[in-house]
């Protein structure tokens, strides 16, 4: 097509060279620090696709999708699909220490105050008002992907029975993601009506 | 160790295990790295687990300690699932901060290593696998049982955390506002600290 693309396009002209090792580990680094209370996501789209344009939205969105599909914290592996897909294993290391270093020593730092420190009056009296502030967060993490699964009944079905596992009987998330999972995967199973590619 | 998997009545009263600091810090390593795999739809669904761990199975921590560290983990910057990071830490502080130390960050390692390792290989073959049905399935499947998950550990962490009136009226509001604004939730967090600090919030 000899009609240039009005977005930044990877080997386009607009693309950011490919960026280096060191580039990854701030770039990761400043994805970590940003996102001070929240909002990760919104963050690693800002850097890495507005600022440095190490990616397109469409390959930043291809990430997400992997990151969210495989196992492990979705920051983690979005971290870790942008290290991949420029330098490999290499380029992966590299990204997860940028985007765990700072913050973990601050966080261990944390935790050495606290357990020095949480019998004290005073810091147990603060705790436990961040601590109900913070269970509210918790609260709000099955709410906030409800509203996408509200015209399908399956789902709300399999979820209710997940709950009714998890909270009545105290069935642990091992046998529960190993049970669910695949009797879930048996019923989404793309239908030939579905038009989708043979795998 | 793998004691109270076989009786689980054993499970609800907590009975430290006395082992030695190397077998300590193997155990924590043990038990991360097995339930790496098992983080469905990000991290936060395995806080039910890391709870059933470290408080009811081997009391690496008080109901009131996870608690506590849940809410440090939420504060700080960078990834909420550092939490391991402090789990690790507290199941070995009683034996000083060294091993402390050397066990959050082995915790964190070994969550950390099997699902990244899996990433990798992932990123690197997904052209292949990007329209199987399998892929597909696992995507549309996996949703709904992460979406139950996610409730259970929200109601574990409020029975966790909400021991008063006050400090569960503190975590409706605050589901709220993070349902219905934008405001930065590090603002809750600030506000319900003064009200604590200023005694409204007792446990």
């Amino acid at each position: 097509m000899a009609v240039p693309a009005p977005a930044p396009v990877i080997g386009g002209e607009n693309a950011a060279p490919t960026p280096g090792l060191g580039d990854l580990f701030v770039g990761m680094l400043q994805v970590a620090l940003s996102a001070f209370g929240g909002g990760l996501s919104a963050w690693s789209q800002r850097i890495i696709v507005d600022q440095r344009r190490w990616l397109d939205d469409e390959a930043f969105l291809t990430g997400l999708t992997v990151a969210r599909l495989f196992p492990g914290p979705n920051q983690i592996n979005l971290a870790i699909y942008v290290g991949t897909r420029f330098h490999g294993l290499k380029g992966a290391v590299v990204c997860l220490a940028g985007m765990l270093l700072v913050p973990f020593t601050l966080l261990m730092g944390l935790g050495c105050l606290y357990f020095s420190f949480h019998t004290v009056p005073a810091i147990d009296r603060v705790l436990s008002g961040v601590v109900a502030a913070a269970a509210g967060l918790a609260l709000s993490m099955g709410f906030k992907i409800l509203p996408a699964y509200r015209h399908d009944r399956m789902a709300l079905l399999l979820a209710l029975a997940t709950v009714v596992a998890m909270e009545v009987f105290h069935v642990r998330l091992v046998p529960v993601v190993l049970v669910g999972g695949p009797l879930a995967m048996a019923w989404y199973w793309p239908r030939s009506s579905d038009a989708t590619p043979e795998g | 160790m793998s004691l109270s998997s076989f009786l689980p009545l054993l499970a609800n009263t907590c009975h430290p295990v006395t082992l030695n600091d190397w077998g300590h810090l193997l155990q924590v390593i043990w038990e991360f790295l097995s339930l790496s795999l098992f983080s469905l739809g990000g991290g936060n669904t395995l806080l039910t687990e890391y709870h059933h761990i470290s408080v009811d199975q081997f009391c690496w921590l008080t109901p009131t300690q996870f608690a506590d560290l849940y809410a440090i983990a939420e504060a700080a910057p960078g990834p909420s699932s550092m939490i391991v990071g402090l789990i690790g830490l507290g199941a070995g502080w009683p034996e000083g901060p060294f091993w402390g130390l050397l066990s959050g960050v082995m915790a964190e390692v070994s969550i950390l290593l099997p699902s990244s390792l899996l990433m990798v290989a992932a990123c690197l073959r997904w052209n292949h696998m990007a329209g199987s049905p399998w892929r597909i399935a696992f995507e549309r499947g996996l949703g709904p049982i992460t979406l139950g998950i996610l409730f259970s550990v929200g109601l574990k962490i409020v029975h966790t955390s909400d021991q008063t009136a006050p400090a569960l009226l503190i975590s409706i509001v605050a589901c709220g506002l993070m349902l219905f604004t934008r405001i930065s939730p590090l603002w809750f967090m600030v506000v319900a600290g003064v009200f604590g600090g200023l005694g409204l919030v007792s446990r």
